[in-house]
């Protein structure tokens, strides 16, 4: 698949904010209240929020019309796209008012609602990651992202972000973060982790030729092979789904999104926090971690083959 | 087809429930609807055009329509793009002052100046020496009119394209049994069980043919497809047979071989109709070896089995021995035609293991096909119970049918070989019995005609006055030739020459290098009308366009004036000094005539007319208008009054009161002063308006005992004489042996009492290839060319989308394809190093092309092949210069020569059939050869591009065509809001 | 209804009739105008709803070409249905046909992504997506004589190789050829339930060849003794 810069962005960002603000709440929520003190909670808050309202901005670039994209809630009954957006509509009021009575210290009054709603936000946040996943999961014409490993890798890879960034604020704001950086280190392995499974759960090919045409061509052999595709000048589905890249390009890019999204920012953080503390160290992990994020969402499109592929000349997808 | 509709609407309510849900999409009150006849391509179908807003909503096939009955091709249906195409030329031009020809650079002139300029300088030649015009059509659909045209005018020098065309199948055809294919016969689609396609190069017939295969399919029966590629039609055959290239003739004659050599064809058919049993002199080396035994009438005669005497042939009753050999009274050694085809067929030169070595297939499989065929032909005939009276007067209670046919084309037709190749697929279908038999090869009105038409080629030419008889014809002999008293070609093809005696529709292809060699002499003024003669419908193509550009030493152009008449701008109207813009075929009345090329069916005698859909948004004139003007301007005999005015007003004037002899005029419906006769009547006024009235055509069913053997059924016989078709209604007899090729063959060796040749190479070509019964001959260019340095057959194939067709520019279908490939068999290309989409080098004698190939397995391995016409010269056709026809896109014609390689010809001779003079571009060998690694995009040779002519519009690189603001369907909010998935 | 095409696969000669001829009629239809990009230019492309590809199966000399026209399949379970968030892309409880409303698309793409059988196409001019509509605009017009109710790609092809109709009623033209043929679905393992379906190339028909005594029986004309027949 065409792996467009807006998507990848979006799917980044968003993830990377969702999972911001899903750790910020569980962390309330873990520690019966208000752990930190508010202008790093509204540090936090903000930094989440911005960086998802960023990643839905962007996901409006890749419409061809978009003065249509708010209907993009009407189908929420089927569609994951449509339960991606209005969930992440909805979580806009939801997460502002839980921030107002933060600000208003709510909790003090209200303890167990304020705990119940700390662990819905967090709820909400990791389902509209895995609504984002979902988005690509569902779809059986794409071999590489119809697997559960792909939801399971948005919201691990959005936590991991998440982490990061809150890791990063907490260190420069003095906090103690003794047992959140085990957290972290645990929370990048996993991802890492299901990262990797993934990348095995894809290996070979899913679907071929023949069963793209073979069933209606019935012939007894089985090597069916493309002739003409009918037209020369490329059509909207070659454009689209014909994304070539080379076995050599890919693994570069895969190289480097498993060093930069995932063993530098460990190695630095684990530095950081074990052998030589420096807030560099964490600066340069987040960069790494986002581009190596951004390459992995490369990848992930990338690397993804429609079945379409199979009537314009690809033996297998 | 009404059951089917009827079980078809059984939810009939549901569908009325639905209806009145929807908005009203179209408004009809705001369509009108037209008919015409397509011209996408040469294949005639009846269109229905809906227009709307004064644009085209839709062009669909007319279902009543005898040709495509509702069907419309491809190209059909893309001609709306056409229809807007930027290459539409827009008015009349001149080429610019001090430019130098082929630089198209023009300035737009007047009709009026335009008309003048021609009139004067016709008039000129007219007076003087009217053969110094050459006036050369290509896909001409008015024959008839350019032809008369042209006799009027006093030239010889007229053809169309059927030179390179298919003149091979036509004259073979006309020569031996009286019709032919495609125009002038057909499948019985109705009845086949075993269908034979020969080298179809997905050409003719278009929509007939698709239509013919599905008939075949339902019926379950087997569809044969001989040819070195296996694309369009050849991917639904039931077997493929790859064969090499200009071996077909090997192929068919070694299925006779099988035939004979079981004793497996209809012996009935042969002694009834055709001339196998007639008395061929056998005294060789000696004049009259090989002519027929006549009596003192002239008549042939044959030997009676039961009067053990010679009788006349041709008399009824007799009972004539197909075989033997006998003695005339006078001593004179006697054989019948049939045993000197047996001792021929039956050689081992025949047998399917010498055919397999040449042909390429495989020994059992020719001997299975030929018993499959005999099975179908003789243990599975049809009878149809319809009284008929055979032309002796006996009486029979039905048609028996042979449900054997075939269908050959292009792949036989444009090899040097390919009229022998062609008579002996036409020996196949007669030993069968097939000819014009149900389920076999019927003809179509208003063929058969008498083997061969007796039309002889016109060659007086005397200035100021017309030629005494067509320009083209069927020469039986030599006398009939346009030769002069030495010998040397009186046309500037050289066609009627002893270069190519029998060439029919004249070699378009050699009238621009005679012309600028002034061989055999130096022309003034060359027309062309739809022919792209700089580009893809020429031979040679590199140096033809040098050869339009040619200067004599003066700094005069060797062929000092030429007339491009298209409607688009084409490559060769970039060499014109005089453009005469065309309209497009939804802008002009014509006629598709009896008296040319008819779209007759088997069982009933059809024509057409186009009538104007669109008025031209252009200053343009149909060529058929300008020719009567012109004619009417330079009083030509037929176009002029006795009192020197003007008989015909218009184009129109002259359809309805042109009359060929009393009472047969072009169109043949509705004649009579009332429209009360057909076929034949009195000039009728409103003729035109009775064609727009049904549908633009016209139809007359054949009676059912006129239906099958046409050529020997008395009925039929009278009423094709009764209706003009046919001068006499004697018996049309299939001459297997051809006594006229015989003289020919005699006048090469010097044994014929009449002209004969001087030159030794046309005594060697006569003597050599004209055979009184087909055989097999290596083509001619592969004689003389190192198979080791040009060790592939190259040949090409036209889509079907663009088959016969001008249509690169259509917007709509040349996204289907802007360039081509050379395609060659992948284990050899593998073989060879050759690399799938990789560029390479194709070498011939005459020159070299750098092309992209596509690796395939359907392919004969010793072939390669490309789609023809794609290549486009850059900037022409109304296409951006960075178009794909310009940058990957590639002519083969490159490498084809318009005169053989041969070095031992002396001067050079036609690189075409010798006995038609049909181009051989299928014979062409090459190499082919990986480019280097710098030379990995491009194709070679370029040319510079073409300068814009003056009033083309600039082109979008956005297109939105439609006739109207859409009338959406939408969807309810509820609808939307309240769907779940697909549960029920 | 279920509507539907048949498509058989042993007639279809890819002459691509069927494309054009849903070109023209549905650039001035209820989807038009069907936008053509550079139409005189480089890679000249377009909106098509019905695309013709060629395949080969077998190597040469025993090689088989196959044309293969695809439009949309008008699935039972359409997943561009499905996945479709505005709600602009429907499956027509009337009759099954899948359409998209052009008023309320917003053009993600995520429909075609979808579609397993690249039945769908953006219009990047308008920025909606577009599809076959087996001729929704041609079938239920009462205007038209009743055989022209039929998709523009029915009812120009040339070999008869399309037919339309409703595949819930057993007495269909669609269902009596679908069965009699083994009417097969493409890439019937997604699941989708594609309406349409594909008449796969029969088997070579067979002729019996004609008996022959002993091959080559009579060697020389010599041997055969002439028929009397009379002329």
């Amino acid at each position: 698949m065409h792996p467009a810069f807006s998507v990848i962005f979006f799917t980044v960002t968003s993830g990377a904010g969702y999972g911001l603000i899903a750790l910020l709440c569980l962390l309330n929520f873990l520690y019966f209240g208000m752990l930190l003190d508010k202008s790093t909670f509204f540090i936090c808050a903000t930094v989440g929020s911005a960086l998802f309202t960023m990643g839905l901005i962007s996901s409006t670039f890749h419409l061809a019309n978009p003065k249509n994209a708010w209907r993009a809630f009407m189908r929420f009954r089927t569609s994951w796209l449509a339960r991606e957006g209005i969930l992440a509509i909805l979580f806009y009021p939801i997460l502002f008012l839980y921030l107002f009575l933060v600000y208003i210290d709510f909790q003090i009054e209200n303890f167990m609602f304020m705990q119940a709603y700390s662990f819905f936000i967090f709820l909400m946040s990791v389902l509209i990651i895995h609504c984002t996943g979902m988005i690509y999961a569902c779809l059986k014409t794409i071999p590489q992202w119809n697997t559960f490993w792909t939801p399971i890798n948005y919201i691990t890879i959005g936590i991991s972000l998440g982490s990061l960034i809150l890791f990063f604020i907490l260190d420069f704001n003095n906090y103690n973060v003794d047992p959140y950086k085990y957290y972290l280190l645990a929370a990048i392995a996993f991802s890492f982790f299901t990262k990797i499974s993934y990348y095995i759960s894809i290996r070979g090919s899913r679907h071929n030729i023949g069963q793209a045409t073979n069933a209606a061509i019935k012939l007894k052999s089985t090597n069916v092979r493309l002739l003409d595709v009918g037209h020369t000048g490329g059509t909207f589905l070659t454009d689209e789904f014909g994304y070539k890249v080379a076995e050599k390009k890919l693994f570069r890019v895969k190289t480097f999104s498993i060093i930069s999204g995932f063993l530098a920012p460990f190695t630095l953080i684990y530095i950081h926090s074990f052998v030589f503390e420096s807030m560099l160290l964490c600066i340069l992990a987040i960069s790494l971690a986002f581009f190596g994020m951004v390459a992995e969402r490369w990848l992930f499109f990338a690397q993804a083959k429609h079945v379409v592929n199979l009537y314009h000349g690809s033996q297998n997808v | 087809m009404a059951e089917k509709q009827d079980k078809i609407s059984f939810k009939k309510n549901a569908f009325i429930d639905n209806a009145n849900k929807m908005p009203e999409f179209e408004n009809h009150q705001q369509q009108t609807q037209k008919n015409t006849t397509c011209y996408m391509c040469a294949c005639r179908c009846g269109i229905k055009v809906t227009l709307e807003n004064n644009k085209i909503r839709y062009i669909q096939g007319e279902p009543t329509h005898p040709v495509n009955k509702g069907v419309l091709c491809a190209k059909g249906n893309a001609g709306i793009m056409k229809q807007i195409s930027p290459a539409r030329l827009r008015q009349p031009m001149m080429r610019k002052p001090g430019s130098e020809r082929g630089t198209s650079e023009f300035v737009p002139i007047s009709w009026d100046e335009a008309l003048d300029m021609l009139t004067e300088r016709l008039q000129k030649i007219r007076e003087t020496d009217p053969k110094k015009l050459a006036f050369f059509t290509g896909r001409d659909q008015m024959q008839a009119l350019t032809g008369l045209w042209a006799q009027q005018f006093g030239t010889i020098n007229w053809a169309a394209h059927g030179g390179f065309c298919s003149v091979n199948m036509a004259a073979a055809g006309l020569y031996t049994t009286g019709f032919s294919f495609w125009e002038f016969g057909d499948p019985d689609w109705e009845r086949t069980k075993y269908f034979m396609l020969w080298g179809v190069a997905e050409d003719h017939a278009s929509n007939p043919m698709k239509m013919g295969i599905n008939k075949l399919k339902e019926r379950g029966g087997k569809f044969v497809a001989i040819n070195p590629v296996r694309t369009g039609y050849q991917a639904v055959a039931d077997e493929w047979v790859p064969i090499k290239p200009g071996t077909d003739a090997m192929l068919a004659l070694s299925l006779i071989h099988v035939l004979l050599k079981n004793e497996l064809f209809d012996w009935e058919f042969l002694v009834r109709y055709t001339n196998a049993h007639y008395l061929v002199v056998n005294t060789p080396r000696t004049k009259g070896d090989g002519l027929f035994y006549r009596n003192s009438n002239g008549t042939p005669q044959s030997w009676d089995l039961e009067k053990e005497c010679l009788v006349n042939a041709t008399d009824p009753k007799i009972k004539p021995a197909l075989l033997g050999e006998y003695k005339a009274p006078d001593g004179t050694q006697l054989k019948t035609a049939f045993t000197i085809m047996t001792e021929r067929y039956m050689s081992d030169e025949y047998t399917p293991e010498n055919a397999s070595k040449i042909c390429g297939v495989p020994a059992d499989q020719i001997k299975k096909i030929a018993l499959e065929l005999a099975h179908v032909a003789f243990k599975e005939s049809i009878e149809i119970e319809t009284e008929w009276t055979d032309w002796t007067g006996r009486k029979h209670d039905k048609f028996i049918g042979r449900p054997v046919s075939m269908h050959a084309m292009r792949g036989i037709s444009a090899h040097s070989n390919g009229f022998q190749a062609c008579r002996a697929i036409h020996f196949l279908q007669v030993l069968l019995g097939s000819v014009d038999s149900p389920g076999g090869h019927l003809a179509k009105p208003p063929y058969p005609r008498h083997v061969a038409p007796p039309i002889k080629p016109g060659k007086n030419v005397v200035p100021g006055k017309p030629l005494e008889s067509w320009p083209l014809g069927f020469p039986t002999e030599p006398e009939d030739l346009a030769i002069d008293d030495e010998g040397n070609p009186l046309r500037i093809d050289k066609a009627y020459s002893w270069e190519a005696p029998i060439a029919n529709h004249g070699l378009m292809h050699m009238a621009i290098t005679n012309a600028v060699a002034g061989d055999p002499y130096e022309i003034d003024t060359m027309i062309f009308f739809m022919a792209n003669m700089a580009w893809n419908s020429t031979m040679n193509t590199t140096k033809m366009r040098e050869n339009l550009c040619a200067k004599n030493e003066d700094g005069e152009y060797k062929i000092p004036f030429l007339v491009v008449c298209d409607a688009f701008d084409s490559e060769t109207v970039g060499y014109a000094d005089l453009v005469i813009p065309d309209t497009t075929y939804l802008e002009r009345y014509d006629t598709i005539s009896i008296l040319d090329r008819p779209i007759s069916e088997p069982h009933a005698v059809c024509d057409s007319i186009r009538a104007p859909i669109l008025e031209p948004d252009r200053d343009v004139r149909p060529w058929q208008s300008v020719l009567v003007e012109l004619a009417g301007r330079l009083k030509f005999p037929e176009f002029t009054s006795d009192n020197g005015e003007r008989k015909f007003k218009d184009y129109k004037d002259f359809i309805i009161n042109y009359e060929k002899v009393p009472g047969v005029g072009f169109l043949a419906g509705w004649r009579g002063e009332n429209g009360e006769n057909s076929l034949k009547g009195k000039p009728n006024p409103k003729q035109w308006d009775k064609y727009i009235e049904n549908k633009c055509f016209f139809e007359y069913k054949l009676a059912d005992n006129h239906k099958y053997f046409r050529g020997a059924n008395k009925d039929y016989l009278e009423f094709a004489k009764k209706s003009g078709f046919n001068s006499s209604s004697d018996p049309i007899i299939i001459e297997l042996y051809s006594e006229k090729l015989q003289k020919f063959k005699l006048a090469g060796m010097g044994l014929y009492d009449g002209p004969q040749p001087k030159k030794e190479r046309d005594q060697f070509r006569l003597s050599r290839f004209f055979d009184p019964i087909p055989e097999y001959y290596i083509p001619l260019e592969h004689r003389c060319t190192f198979s080791q340095a040009f060790p592939f057959y190259a040949i090409t194939q036209r889509p079907m989308f663009m088959y016969h067709s001008w249509d690169s520019q259509n917007a709509w279908l040349r996204q289907l394809q802007a360039h081509n490939y050379m395609h060659m068999n992948k284990a050899k290309g593998e073989e060879l190093g050759i690399k799938d989409l990789s560029w390479v080098w194709v070498e011939s004698n005459t020159g070299k092309i750098k092309v992209q190939v596509k690796l395939m397995e359907g392919c004969q391995s010793d072939t390669i092949w490309t789609w023809n016409a794609i290549g486009k010269q850059k900037g022409k056709w109304g296409l951006s210069e960075d178009a794909n026809e310009s940058t990957k896109g590639f002519l083969m014609n490159h490498l084809i020569n318009e005169h053989l390689p041969c070095a031992d010809t002396g001067s050079p001779v036609t690189n075409s059939d010798p006995i038609t003079g049909q181009a051989a571009w299928y014979d062409l060998k090459v190499n082919i050869y990986p480019a280097a690694d710098d030379e990995q995009f491009g194709v070679y040779p370029n040319f510079e591009a073409s300068t814009k002519l003056p009033g083309r519009p600039e082109t979008k690189d956005i297109l939105r065509y439609n006739t109207k603001k859409p009338v959406r369907l939408s969807r309810s909010l509820i609808d939307i809001l309240t769907k779940g998935g697909f549960e029920k | 209804m279920r509507l539907g095409l048949v498509v058989d696969l042993d007639k279809c000669v890819g002459c691509s009739a069927c494309a054009i001829a849903c070109k023209q009629w549905n650039t001035s239809g209820t989807s038009g105008s069907l936008t053509d990009y550079r139409p005189y230019g480089a890679d000249p492309s377009g909106v098509f709803f019905n695309r013709i590809r060629h395949y080969e199966t077998g190597n040469y000399p025993d090689s088989k070409t196959v044309h293969f026209p695809m439009s949309c399949m008008h699935c039972e379970e359409a997943a561009c249905v499905t996945v479709c968030p505005t709600g602009a892309s429907y499956k027509r409880e009337e009759d099954g046909i899948v359409l998209v409303d052009p008023e309320k698309c917003m053009g993600c793409n995520y429909c075609a992504w979808a579609c397993p059988y690249g039945a769908r196409e953006l219009d990047r001019e308008e920025g909606v997506m577009k599809k076959c509509t087996l001729c929704v605009d041609r079938i239920y017009d009462e205007n038209l004589p009743k055989e022209e109710r039929k998709p523009a790609c029915v009812m120009t092809c040339p070999t008869t190789a399309r037919y339309f109709g409703d595949f819930d009623d057993p007495n269909s033209e669609v269902s009596i050829v679908s069965r009699k043929r083994d009417g097969q679905e493409l890439f019937p393992e997604l699941g989708y339930k594609p309406v349409n379906q594909y008449l796969s190339p029969r088997k070579k028909v067979e002729i019996k060849q004609h008996e022959i005594s002993e091959p080559n029986l009579v060697r020389k004309v010599k041997d055969w003794v002439n028929k009397v027949v009379e002329l």
